[in-house]
């Protein structure tokens, strides 16, 4: 049998993949209906398709998938346009390094949702908020990457790049820039996961669309079949994002292949 | 001497025994309760019932846990966490619609409706002056249904008319003193800091509820519900619960000051502010919960177009048969 060779795997292996979420769901739509389980604990898959629906019908889960992708993406693309520059001086420059490193250490751990007062104080209830929360919760970790990745290429092909007469500036562009692109890049798509546990966050207080608020909200009111389909919406959408993601860094990082 | 110590030891941890002994048959006797509490006005009577000791004189020891929602509350009534709790009614309501029959209704505290309402800067004289403003509320919440409500009444729609926000209580007086909104729905404690801010004025409180002239039901009142499952297995401490709940209820309606001296630990209010809180609520004591909770009855009856109207304004899927979950047994 021929093996699929953009992934690796064996055409079978789908199949089986296939057949086991089958199972999976109807062992729980199963334990649903013979009321097993009861649905205010846990909502039949069926429940959960019937909310999906109803909601695409009326236009409003498309309209929370979109306010959430929104949030994320801007939080998610401040925050890296920011973390590559400033991460590759950090890589590089060891007086920068001794800086901010101990900043660094201070908002590293912090967790996005502790950022959330202090957001209200400065931007209000206001959109801006929301991505500061993103922007709060990924700015650190994709630094760290960066600086990470930076320091990762070899001092060799610097300093050839230096004794073959090439600047600061053409060092950083030429050498440890393109060097550095895989880490960073394959650093950025476990933040983006890292985004959408920000972006629930930040979508819990002052929101009145996103999947955060189709969450909670749901919570408020037991409709978990709405809330287990916002959980499902986040992972679809962070799965959507991943396959676009990696296209583009087929095209950016055609060269590595 | 070695004699006389012993003795002295043994005489010692007999006396203890002994002073001791009827606090722990009293301990092991006492039926347990777990109440899910906060520190919102709806929990003061279970607060002073624990605190002034009117459980324990009817052989309760009832056990407060805190919860920030009514829907956490709820969620712990439904894993059997607690054994009662008091709640807004839209909590309970949204999880009659889900079929839910972990709990039963068993009494209505307090009516708060004077101490919650909609609040506008001086410029805005009318609901329909709020077309084209930004509104701060709770969202799922009994302002929230308040302002619907009004919106409604005033032919307003709330997605195309006004901006809804939703806002978290505690963050409402802030959000309207920075001007990012032109108008704030909110409950005590935030309904007192907002009243006193200048150059805003309350348009509507509770009794400008549509359901409230008619039948005295304000947009979400709080109501007392217990674990049926508990309930049915000790009627006895329920019955007894329910004496000594009201006998607080009576207390906070007729001496507020004394009922004050309970509350503020719980509440870190100062003693003026909590007595004024006190007042601010219309108490219900025992004699009243039947004409309240009775079926068919004019209060239930309200809970029933509550619910109706929760439906209407797609804050959940169907209306339940509010009389399914009353219970008048235990009183």
């Amino acid at each position: 049998m021929v093996l699929n060779k953009q992934q690796g795997r064996h055409p079978g292996f789908l199949v089986i993949s296939c057949i086991s979420v089958l199972v999976f769901l109807l062992i729980w739509e199963a334990a649903c209906r013979f009321e097993l389980v009861d649905q205010i604990f846990l909502p039949s898959p069926s429940a959960v398709l019937e909310r999906c629906a109803s909601m695409f019908r009326e236009g409003t889960l498309m309209g929370h998938v979109l306010a959430s992708t929104r949030r994320v993406m801007i939080g998610f693309l401040v925050a890296t346009l920011l973390a590559i520059p400033l991460g590759i001086v950090l890589g590089t420059s060891r007086v920068a390094r001794a800086v901010f490193d101990p900043i660094l250490s201070f908002l590293r751990p912090l967790p996005s949702m502790s950022w959330i007062p202090l957001s209200l104080l400065w931007f209000g209830i206001s959109e801006t908020q929301k991505y500061s929360i993103v922007f709060m919760g990924t700015f650190a970790p994709a630094l760290l990457y960066v600086i990470d990745a930076t320091r990762n290429i070899d001092p060799l092909l610097i300093r050839a790049a230096r004794n073959l007469g090439a600047n600061r500036w053409q060092v950083m562009r030429e050498v440890i820039l393109p060097g550095s692109l895989p880490q960073i890049i394959s650093g950025f798509k476990v933040i983006l996961g890292l985004s959408w546990t920000c972006v629930i966050s930040a979508e819990l207080v002052a929101a009145k669309e996103g999947l955060g608020f189709l969450i909670m909200n749901g919570k408020e009111f037991f409709q978990t079949d709405a809330v287990v389909l916002g959980m499902v919406m986040i992972s679809v959408t962070v799965l959507i994002t991943d396959i676009v993601l990696r296209k583009i860094e087929n095209k950016v990082l055609a060269w590595q292949r | 001497m070695f004699n006389t110590r012993r003795t002295f030891l043994k005489g010692a941890v007999s006396l203890a025994g002994a002073a001791a002994l009827p606090g722990i048959v009293k301990a092991a006797d006492a039926q347990v309760i777990n109440y899910g509490g906060s520190a919102w006005l709806g929990h003061y009577p279970a607060y002073i019932g624990i605190k002034s000791g009117l459980f324990a004189a009817k052989g309760l020891d009832v056990k407060w846990q805190s919860f920030g929602t009514s829907s956490a509350r709820m969620s712990a009534m439904l894993s059997g966490g607690i054994d009662v709790a008091c709640t807004g009614i839209v909590s309970a309501l949204a999880l009659m619609a889900r079929g839910s029959k972990h709990f039963s209704i068993v009494g209505v505290p307090e009516d708060f409706g004077r101490v919650e309402g909609l609040f506008v800067r001086s410029g805005i004289t009318s609901i329909q002056g709020l077309k084209g403003k930004k509104i701060g509320v709770t969202f799922a919440s009994s302002s929230h249904m308040l302002v619907l409500d009004l919106l409604a009444s005033a032919g307003l729609s709330p997605d195309r008319d006004v901006s809804l926000l939703n806002v978290p209580a505690p963050e409402l007086p802030a959000a309207f003193q920075s001007n990012q909104i032109d108008a704030a729905a909110a409950w005590t404690p935030q309904f007192n800091r907002i009243r006193s801010m200048p150059d805003i004025k309350l348009l509507a409180d509770d009794t400008g509820f549509s359901l409230y002239k008619q039948y005295g039901v304000t947009p979400g009142p709080d109501v007392l519900v217990m674990r049926r499952d508990f309930a049915g297995k000790n009627a006895d401490a329920a019955r007894k619960f329910l004496q000594a709940y009201f006998e607080a209820c009576t207390m906070l309606r007729d001496k507020p000051d004394q009922a004050a001296k309970y509350l503020t630990e719980l509440t870190n209010l100062t003693l003026q502010d909590q007595i004024a809180t006190i007042k601010d609520a219309t108490w219900y004591d025992a004699a009243q919960q039947k004409a309240l909770l009775t079926t068919p009855g004019k209060y239930v009856d309200g809970l029933q177009k509550l619910a109706e109207m929760l439906v209407t304004h797609k804050q959940i899927d169907k209306a339940p048969a509010v009389r399914d979950w009353t219970n008048v047994n235990y009183l």
